[in-house]
């Protein structure tokens, strides 16, 4: 069927519409770090991971038969209204376990509530990334509509697509978690990813070759599309997790001075580290999947599901990444700034697949669809 | 969160939250002497920590990573060849690391089958671990509720003996392990004295999460033994079958033959195949023309030897399965077909001859013609087949893949092929050393027309040209097994995420006289671990409400007080 060029006009323009709103959100967000007000949301945030590592301090301090001191101190000192009293003997160790550790805490303050409260800024940027969002999905739809098949064939379909995944997927956390803060940092890599798509590997709306036509590509690419997308949110929270983390290291060593005005507004830094945490566990059987997909792909296409072809091996390296960031967690002296290493690591595999694998080492996957 | 290996009589427990535990090493003091059996044993402990599992992993990465820089010799034997000719001082150590076939190569195996022995080394005793603690008993309830990562409290005019019973049935009713006090336990327990301290429920759920991370490591070792049972008894071949031609699939029939260890000729399928017409369309106009949009080769074939012939047709990602074997089209070409006529005027060459396309893109395709019976001498050809031709600045190029303007151009040599001498020659390659070179530049033809060679040696005809497309032939047992495994690893990847271990504790005291209350206090407690899907909070105050309204249905008469959840 040939390409309907109107739709894929209009496709162009919303996508200029989508940097425009998406780059005014990012300014709105910033304006909310550098303007807005403290808020009830956090302070609601505050005590309920005071409580949550309370919990966890309690049961590391209290072995079984040593009354735990350290549970109470902590109570005494961090969250007095959720402490049942002083002096009390710590939780008996085989009930506490790692309760705060794989669980996110969330704020009780409903979404719409928690917006308004959050000040002007806050409000404004949701909304405009909210209203950028829709715009962004317009475009890809109406680029699928204009080509009549899954808008992710080539490179710069799928910079587009995924963007569109980090940004719905980003709106979820920032609303589930009140998060605002890191709303500047997400969306402003977003601005970035997509405005380097339009500028540097723009391609107008075409056919597939047939290698490309099948439903197989259809699932494995979309489930790599949302895996990429997925991970390119918790990139940003691992990058930020480093920074926060470099940052508290240094005022331990007495090499900065504490209270940095970006840093003691962002979510704590277990929050994030949990929060990244969660983003890769969502984001890795999507990719465990989409590697599957692709193997049934490549095996109807080439009659192997694997052959260590260039694209198949960065598939492989980088799902391998990821499941060493997930066993990082798990292991002493690997988990917190190491771990998140190994996960940045895995997505910088993941764009040099996409990146420099599939347009410059030749393989049977050259389809970017990008000239030179 | 947790080592596996750490003594772990319960899975919650905090000394198994923590990390590895530092274990006695050979140079730790106080071992005593530390003979071959304790260094094993040190040995396997540690290739079963955490630790070198995520070293190995790492490994595993990094080692991958010159596959796909690297031309690989199973992949690519062409480019290996060339990288020797463009490193020629290099090259040989690379080869010796083998780095040209990493994939086969002992030191890449030796990573995974380390990391594999360590899987199974930290998965198997996880397994009996798992089987032990679905028969064991949740913990008692801890004595303040309200400490828990999420705390309730309300108070009921139930007596505290009731409510703990309306608790636990609520709590079995959702498929919770429960635990109820023994006789006496609880004050001798913990201590506690004073009256109605003795009512409370431990209730404990989701034990599938560790089976799910089970399914998932022992699944990968599956697909281990699954691409393991491919390589051995599988097969890959090749064959380039021309428009009309049929071929039997044997070995000598083949161009290629890859089996495995435990394969041979006799084990191929036994079909036979004609290609009967195959077509390529073109996209024709915009940004993508020249660009593929459809092909379709249509076969005949027979699955067994005299067996009833049936059509079917081959497309890119649509293989054809014939007698336990896969079909596949995976590459085309042009055939021109040529007609030679010697000095002594007879037809000694009258066939369609594959040419290849080169990397020039529009199927600009390059090939020779071998005329051994021609006479006086034998006669050869090399030649270029242009499928659209367009003159570009005096040089004859291709400027479309589909054949509109099909032109030949060829080189004439005359003399002897060498074909009798020296190792099998490529039918792709002309031997020229034993030759002479008839015309000074390439002659292009177009269909029909024909080139008299000098010196009365013949003519040779270009009478039109037919498609030739590419087949792969493979066969491997491990598929299913593999898809199987993988699916499996999803599963329990998915189960190991989504499931939460998780507890829940009720308490239910008599009120302290005089604190302007008469009845109970109940207090529900809960816990998850690892709650990498995050409901756990909605799941406990859901819970939480059921409680409380089970307390308030069973309670005779008076409404019952607010409740106030803490941490809001
Ligand atoms: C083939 C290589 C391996 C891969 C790809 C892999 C992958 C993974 C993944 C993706 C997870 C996260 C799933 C979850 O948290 O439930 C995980 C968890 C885990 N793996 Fe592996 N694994 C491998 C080998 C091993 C080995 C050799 C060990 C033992 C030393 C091991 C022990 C564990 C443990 C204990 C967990 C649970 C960690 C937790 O509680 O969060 N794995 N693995």
């Amino acid at each position: 069927m040939p390409v309907n060029v109107a739709l894929g006009h209009l496709s162009n323009a919303f996508m200029i519409a989508t940097l425009i709103i998406y780059s005014l959100s990012v300014f709105a967000f910033a304006g909310d770090f550098a303007f807005g007000r403290p808020r009830r949301a956090a302070a609601v945030r505050g005590q309920q991971e005071a409580r949550d590592r309370e919990a966890a301090l309690a049961t590391v301090g209290a072995a079984p038969g040593i009354p735990g001191t350290s549970g109470s101190a902590a109570a005494g000192t961090a969250a007095p209204e959720a402490s049942g009293g002083p002096g009390d003997p710590g939780v008996p160790a085989a009930s506490g376990g790692g309760g705060a550790a794989g669980s996110m805490p969330e704020p009780a303050v409903p979404a719409f509530r928690a917006i308004r409260a959050a000040g002007r800024w806050v409000i404004a940027a949701v909304l405009l990334s909210s209203l950028g969002a829709a715009a962004h999905t317009t475009t890809v739809i109406t680029r699928g509509l204009a080509v009549h098949r899954a808008p992710w064939g080539n490179m710069y379909e799928f910079v587009t697509a995924l963007t569109c995944v980090a940004v719905l997927f980003f709106l979820y956390v920032l609303i589930r978690y009140q998060v605002w803060t890191l709303g500047v940092f997400v969306m402003g890599s977003i601005v970035v990813a997509l405005g380097l798509a339009e500028t540097l590997i723009y391609t107008a709306p075409g056919d597939l070759v047939p290698a490309l036509q099948s439903y197989w590509l259809d699932i494995h690419v979309t489930a790599m599309t949302l895996a990429t997308g997925i991970f390119f949110v918790a990139a940003v929270l691992g990058a930020v997790y480093l920074w926060t983390d470099r940052y508290t290291r240094r005022v331990a060593a007495g090499q900065a001075t504490p209270g940095h005005g970006i840093i003691r507004r962002l979510p704590s830094i277990e929050q994030i580290d949990r929060l990244t945490y969660r983003t890769v566990v969502f984001g890795f059987p999507v990719w465990t999947f989409g590697v599957i997909a692709g193997g049934i792909w490549a095996d109807q296409a080439w009659g192997r599901y694997w052959g260590w072809d260039p694209v198949e091996t960065w598939a492989f390296i980088t799902w391998v990444l990821y499941a060493a960031f997930l066993h990082a967690r798990a292991t002493a002296g690997w988990r917190g700034r190491r771990a998140h290493y190994v996960q940045l690591l895995g997505f910088t595999s993941l764009i040099f697949n996409v990146m420099v694998v599939q347009v410059f080492i030749a393989g049977l996957h050259s389809y970017s669809g990008v000239a030179g | 969160m947790t080592d596996v290996r750490a003594p772990e009589s319960d899975p919650f427990d905090p000394a198994a939250e923590r990390d590895d535990p530092p274990r006695p090493g050979p140079g730790s003091p106080g071992g005593g002497a530390f003979g071959l059996a304790d260094w094993l044993k040190w040995a396997w402990r540690q290739l079963t920590s955490m630790r070198i599992a995520l070293i190995l992993l790492f490994l595993l990465a990094v080692g991958t990573v010159p596959g796909s820089i690297l031309p690989q010799q199973g992949a690519d034997p062409a480019a290996v060849q060339q990288y020797y000719v463009s490193h020629p001082g290099l090259a040989p150590w690379l080869n010796r690391l083998g780095l040209f076939n990493v994939f086969a190569a002992p030191w890449f195996a030796a990573i995974y089958l380390l990391l594999f022995a360590s899987l199974i080394g930290c998965v198997v005793p996880r397994t009996f671990r798992l089987a032990g603690s679905t028969r064991s008993l949740p913990p008692r309830a801890p004595r303040n509720l309200s400490r828990l990562p999420r705390s309730a409290e309300y108070v009921t005019t139930l007596p505290p003996a009731a409510a703990a019973a309306v608790a636990a049935k609520v709590l079995s009713g959702h498929g919770f392990r429960l635990r109820r006090p023994a006789a006496g336990e609880d004050a001798g327990a913990t201590g506690e004295t004073g009256p109605g301290n003795g009512h409370w429920v431990s209730a404990e759920k989701g034990y599938l999460r560790e089976a799910g991370n089970l399914l998932f490591h022992l699944a990968l070792l599956g697909l281990l033994v699954s691409v393991a049972l491919g390589g051995l008894f599988g097969y890959k071949a090749d064959r380039l079958l021309v428009q009309g031609q049929t071929f039997a699939d044997t070995t000598s029939a083949l161009d290629e033959f890859h089996p495995g260890r435990f394969v041979t000729g006799a084990d191929l399928a036994r079909f036979t195949m004609t290609l009967n017409q195959f077509t390529a369309s073109y996209i024709s106009t915009g940004q993508q023309r020249g660009q593929p949009s459809a092909f379709d080769a249509r076969v005949t074939y027979t699955e067994q030897p005299g067996g009833p012939a049936r059509t079917g047709h081959l497309a890119v990602n649509r293989p054809l399965s014939v007698d336990g074997a896969k079909v596949y089209l995976i590459g085309h070409g042009y055939a021109p077909v040529f007609k030679v006529t010697d000095a002594r005027g007879q037809v000694v060459y009258d066939q369609a001859t594959p040419f290849v396309a080169g990397a020039t893109g529009n199927f600009l395709s390059e090939g020779v013609v071998k005329v051994p019976d021609a006479q006086p001498d034998q006669l050869g050809f090399t030649g270029v087949f242009v499928p659209t031709a367009a003159n570009v600045g005096g040089t004859l190029e291709s400027v479309f893949p589909a054949a509109d303007n099909p032109v030949v151009s060829l080189i004439g040599y005359a003399g002897n092929l060498g074909e009798n001498a020296g190792p099998a020659q490529s039918v792709y390659e002309l031997d020229t050393a034993g030759m002479k070179r008839l015309t000074a530049s390439p002659q292009a033809l177009a269909p029909g027309q024909s080139l008299k060679l000098p010196g009365d040696r013949g003519t040779i005809t270009f009478t039109g040209y037919v498609p030739w497309v590419s087949l792969a032939i493979t066969h491997d047992p491990g598929q299913l097994p593999a898809l199987i495994c993988g699916m499996a690893a999803l599963g329990g990847l998915l189960l190991s995420f989504m499931v939460r271990r998780r507890r829940v504790f009720v308490r239910a005291r008599a009120s302290q006289p005089g604190a302007g209350e008469n009845g109970t206090t109940v207090q529900v407690g809960g816990l998850a671990r690892t709650d990498a899907s995050g409901s756990f909070e909605a799941e406990f105050a859901a819970l939480a409400a059921e409680l409380k309204s089970a307390h308030e249905q069973a309670a005779p008469g008076e409404p019952a007080v607010s409740p106030q959840p803490e941490g809001e």
